[in-house]
Order: C-alpha cells, then structure tokens, then sequence
C-alpha cells in the first residue's frame, strides 16, 4: 500500500497499536470500579420482571412463541461454532425470557405460574453470561432462522432487565455509571474534546471548526478518538476540509459512544441521545454525521425513540457519507496499492443497512477489493460487538469466535482487513497480536485521509 | 359405549373445541398485544414494505446456509407435505372432513397415500435421530418430545389401521382417533402452534430488518 507522501509534520498522535495497547490497560482497571448492587435480591428480580413485561410487545411476544427449537440458529452463531458449547445456541438465551414472559404476559399465564419455578436472582445471574458475553446482537441468526426470530433484539430487552437486576458486567457497568453521572466516557470530556481539537488545529496547522452556527454538517467524534486514537478525528478533520464541506464539531455534542443502548438501560441511551440531536437543530445542521463507532449508528440513525421523520437534519454513519461522495465523484483518492478486504461492522451492515457505501469509497481508491466468502448480510461479526470488547470475561469466547473472521479474511488473500467501526477495529488488533496475524488492520476514514488526492481535488 | 363410538364421539368433538378454542385464545392472546413504534427515518418510504417478502422467502434458507441446513430442511419438507397429503388426501380423512364440512374431493388410491404415510414416519425417525445425537444444536426440552410422539402416533396408528396389523381393525381405528384427538389437544399449547406462528415472526423481522433498508 502506498505511504501518504504529502508534507505534513511529525505526528502529533500515537499509532494505533500504541492506543490499543494504552486502552487495554484502562480496560483492564474498570473492574475494579464497578458499582456494587444495592437493592436487595427480591427487589432486583421484579425489577427485572417488570421491565421485560414493559418492553415485550406483540413483536417480541411472537418472537417467543415462535421457536420449534430446530437448530438452525447454530449454524450461524459465531459463540456456539466456535465452542460447540449449547449454552451458547441462540435459542438457549431465550429460555429465562421466555419463561417469565409464559408467567407474566402469556395468553396461558395463569397455567404457566402453577407449573414453572418462580424466577430467582440466581437465573438471572446465569442469564449475564448469554445476554453479553456471549451475544454480540449481530442478527446472524435471524438469517437462518425458519421462523424469521429476531433474537438480537429479545437479547437487548434480556440486557435491560440484567440493568435492572444490577447484573451488568463491571467493565460496562463502570462506563454506564460514568457516562450516566458525568457524561464522560474514560474521563473524555468536553474540555479534554476541546483541547485535542486546539492540538490538531495548532500542530497541523489546520481549521477544525467548532460550534459553528449553521455549518451544514455536524460531525461527531467518539471516545476512542479522545483517550488516545487522536488520528480518527485529524482525519475526518482532513477529509471535511479536502471535501470542502461547511462542517463542524460541537463542543457539547461530540460523543458519538453510548452505554445507554450498549448496557441495555433505554432511558440512558435516550438521555444521551437528546443533547445531540438538539445540538443538530441549535446548530442548524442539515447532516449529522456519526463517527466510526458502530453502535452509535444504531443508537442515533436507529434510535426507535427519536422521530427521526420530523427532525429538520438526516442522520448518516461516516462511511454513508463518504461513500455518497465517492458515489458522486466528489472524493477524489490516489489508488491503493494491495488487496484489501472490508469487514461490515454488524451495528451498520446487517443490522444498519450501509452496505454499499464503504465499498463505494473502497472503489473511489480504486482498491483490489475481495469479498469474504460471508459478507454484507452474512458477514460473520468479529466477536467484539456490543460492548464485548471490554469484558474480561467474554475474553475465551471472543479469542475462539475470532478465529472465523481469521479464516474468512485469509481466504480472500487480502493483505488488510478496512473496518468503520472502532470497537472491531479494536477487536481486530487484539486479535491480530494475540495471534501473531501478518495483516494490517485500516479505518476507512483513516484510509480516506491517507489517500486524499490534493491534486486532483484542486 | 365402545372405544371406537368414544373415540368417534365425545373425544373427537371435544379435541376440536380444545383445538380451536385453544388456537383463538393463544393467537388472540398475542396479537391483541400493543406494538412497539419505531420512530426513526425508513430508509426508504415504502422500504418497509419490503419486508413481507421474508414471509415467502424464509421458506428455504439463503444460500449461505444451504450446505449446513440441507439436511434439516429437505427433510422437513418432505414430513410437512407428506403428512399433509396423508391428512387431505387419504379417503377415510376426506369422509372424515365431509362429514364435519360437507366439502369433498377425491381421495388418493390407498398405495399412494400408504407410500405418503411411510415417508412422514420415515421423515420423523430421521429428525428424531438427528435431535438426540446433537443435543447441543437442539436444546430440546420435554415439550419436544411430546410433540414428537403425539405427532407420530396418527402416523402410526394410521398406517396399523390401515394395514390391518397388530389388532382388531375396530381397535386399531379407535386407537388411531384417540392419538389424533391426543394431538389435537396439545397442539394449542405447544411449538405445532408454528403453522401460525411463522407468518407473523417472519413478516415481524422482515420489517424491522426492511426499514434499515436490509433484506434477510
């Protein structure tokens, strides 16, 4: 692949190797800071019960009344493939759910409280393992499934009651609490957002714009962009400017990262997404621009709360949005050398519905871009998804499940794997050291900015 | 009373007000369930549309999983149409629906529907195999297996009748009523409830999945 051979200064922030590394060891001591539960355990398990019997509507009901435990789900359950283990069959996370909704909503509840166990702390306490670690909502095995179960998202209603029981496993269960009472995500607040963009601005010489009133983009950064991966957001900065759009970056609206909808707690995940989508409007953005962080497509774009149809700006993830200028001939990109191949994050592929912009951007450098043999639809998730990068306990299932994404890339000969979305891109190069992997791990965006054709844009 | 006039009587009439009182209650008991709304922008205006189309095209898995599901689905469909030519196609089940309806058809000659018998069996042996040498896959619980021997004893029964074996033809008869009223009992309150249950799970999906602008 062809270096960047602009002049540009020396740079200012780490490699990504070097913020992976950095942000593990932060990983590492959330545990360590989880909250304790506080109510007790009766108190804990109606809680739960209550908030699935609020969330499950006729949608989920038929969910859970549709399964004929035939199987299929296996095949395309990245957890259970790699272990084989049946806790881990998809339909096996349904179980706890099914139950107290047979008890508790059911057309035969009154029968189902006479014959099934009341629900303890302890069946919940079982449930964490197969709500997050071992649940990515991926949706792959909607793709298989004969009835069409939707089981990512019974699973994400499974999370709201574990946030409920106080079940959360510590490492998002810190960040959840963080996020909730300071708004902050690994300390990155609005005055270290603020300083990092005054960095870029003063070492390369560069306009980042900040709060400007009626820019027609409004894009947002994420805090793995803010802890240490400064280059995500120096080159969404580059490609706004060489793109020549009137863009800019809010000073209270930038985190794009939301442990609301990752933990499973719904009045979170609406709270954090109000003061972006009022920024937007304040700001008078016709475009919000979501930073490459998968989850946060679906938290924003996604969000069944915000009505969307009646906001005076559209919502788009970072690679929509440059492949639609790739699409329309505005990205103008020196070609890459060397075979790549672009992995769908899940959040903005399968259960997002971004497909062909990222590879229109891939086109625009004219990249020997090869498919995996599952993509798009059928793209296997690299294990990492949903908050599962974090857990400490997730790590056997995450390392196994990996080693499909391994084979699927080996396959097409690819000397890179392009990904948007920072969680697997973080998964990725875990999984690339532990494994001693010879390829190169690339944001799309990064790869953007490295490949800007000045020229050619002049 | 004999068992056979039993079999033909109240147990017959009383498995069909279980059967359908039970379907009603059970469907109406979901489906009368609030919605979730989905306030976020459709990709597209009519996208969601779209997604009835899983409702038809879920009926064979994509190819991606063709070669991992081949076997479970061949087979499967080979047990659900064998078994519903048996039920609609035998002369004695033609009578039988006649009888309750007034509607009639003719039926298959006997060797016809004996082969249609002997290959739903056949088809049920072959899945019943297959759940309990890879128990990891299918997580089964009691209610699977229940199912499994109140669906094959019609076939069974039927097939006995049929070829005259094993008792008197009365018995045999009445045994076979009485296996098919035993299976129509329990169809409200288990996973047979699917022959409804599939239609709305998959439109459900290929809506949600539609409005992101993705096919499934």
């Amino acid at each position: 692949m062809t270096a960047t051979t602009t002049s540009t200064p020396a740079p200012l922030f780490p490699t990504f190797e070097q913020v992976f590394q950095g942000l593990s060891g932060q990983i590492g001591q959330l545990r360590e800071l989880a909250p304790k539960p506080k109510l007790p355990d009766k108190e804990r398990v109606r809680r739960a019960i209550d908030v699935l019997i609020e969330e499950t509507n006729a949608d989920e009901a038929v969910w859970l009344e549709s399964c004929i435990h035939c199987g299929q789900c296996t095949n395309a359950c990245h957890y259970f493939q790699a272990t084989g283990e049946a806790k881990y069959a998809p339909m096996r996370k349904m179980e706890l759910y099914r139950r107290i909704y047979q008890r508790e909503i059911g057309p035969f509840r009154a029968w189902y409280k006479l014959t099934t166990p009341k629900i303890k702390l302890s069946h919940l306490e079982e449930l964490q393992e197969l709500a997050y670690d071992s649940c990515s909502e991926c949706g792959r095995c909607t793709m298989v499934c004969p009835m069409g179960i939707d089981t990512a998202s019974l699973v994400h209603h499974l999370r709201s009651a574990l946030v409920e029981a106080e079940l959360v496993p510590p490492e998002l269960a810190t960040l959840h609490q963080e996020q909730k009472y300071r708004r902050t995500v690994f300390g990155a607040s609005g005055e270290k957002f603020i300083e990092l963009v005054q960095r870029i601005r003063d070492h390369y010489d560069m306009e980042v714009p900040l709060d400007k009133p009626q820019a027609d983009v409004l894009v947002l950064s994420s805090a793995v962009d803010l802890v240490g991966n400064g280059n995500g957001l120096l080159a969404t900065a580059k490609v706004m400017n060489h793109l020549g759009i009137d863009w800019t970056l809010c000073s209270d609206a930038f985190e794009s990262a939301n442990f609301g909808l990752l933990s499973g707690d719904m009045a979170l995940w609406e709270k954090l997404s109000a003061p972006i989508v009022d920024a937007a409007i304040r700001l008078g953005a016709k475009t919000l621009v979501i930073a490459e962080c998968g989850h946060a497509y679906p938290a924003l774009r996604w969000n069944p709360m915000v009505k969307g149809g009646e906001l005076p700006f559209e919502m788009m993830y970072i690679s929509e949005f440059l492949g639609r200028q790739a699409q329309h001939g505005k990205l103008k990109l020196r070609p890459l050398q060397g075979r790549v191949t672009y992995h769908d994050p899940c959040k903005t592929g399968r259960r997002g519905g971004a497909f062909e912009e990222p590879r229109a951007v891939l086109r625009a450098m004219q990249a020997d871009v090869v498919e995996m043999p599952a993509n798009k639809e059928f793209n296997w998730c690299c294990g990492g998804g949903a908050g599962i990068f974090l857990l400490d306990d997730a790590t056997r299932l995450r390392d196994e499940s990996f080693r499909i994404k391994m084979q699927q890339v080996e396959q097409t000969g690819a000397e890179a794997v392009v990904v948007s979305c920072a969680s697997c891109r973080l998964n990725f190069e875990a999984g690339r050291v532990k494994n001693r992997w010879n390829k190169r791990v690339e944001s799309l965006v990064e790869l953007v900015a490295q490949q800007l054709d000045e020229e050619m844009a002049a | 009373m004999s068992l056979l006039e039993f079999a033909r009587g109240p147990a017959i009439h009383w498995s069909l007000i279980i059967l359908t009182v039970g379907i009603l209650w059970r469907l109406l008991g979901v489906l009368a369930l609030t919605r979730g709304a989905d306030l976020s922008r459709p990709r597209d205006a009519f996208g969601n549309f779209k997604g009835y189309r899983t409702v038809f095209s879920r009926s064979w898995p994509a190819g991606e999983f063709t070669t991992a599901t081949m076997f479970q689905t061949s087979v499967a469909y080979v047990f659900h149409l064998s078994t519903l030519i048996v039920v609609f196609g035998v002369t004695p089940h033609i009578e039988f629906i006649t009888g309750l309806t007034g509607w009639a058809w003719p039926g298959l000659p006997n060797a016809v529907g004996v082969g249609f018998g002997v290959m739903a069996l056949g088809s049920l042996l072959a899945m019943i195999l297959r759940r309990l040498s890879k128990p990891a896959v299918y997580c089964s619980n009691t209610g699977d297996f229940i199912t499994w021997v109140l669906v094959a004893l019609p076939l069974l029964t039927g097939l006995l009748a049929f070829g005259h074996l094993g008792a008197r033809y009365e018995t045999l008869l009445a045994l076979h009523i009485l296996s098919v009223c035993a299976l129509f009992i329990w169809f409200p309150f288990s996973k047979l409830m699917h022959a409804f249950w599939f239609v709305f799970s998959r439109a459900q999906s290929g809506i949600v999945y539609a409005h992101k602008g993705v096919r499934i």
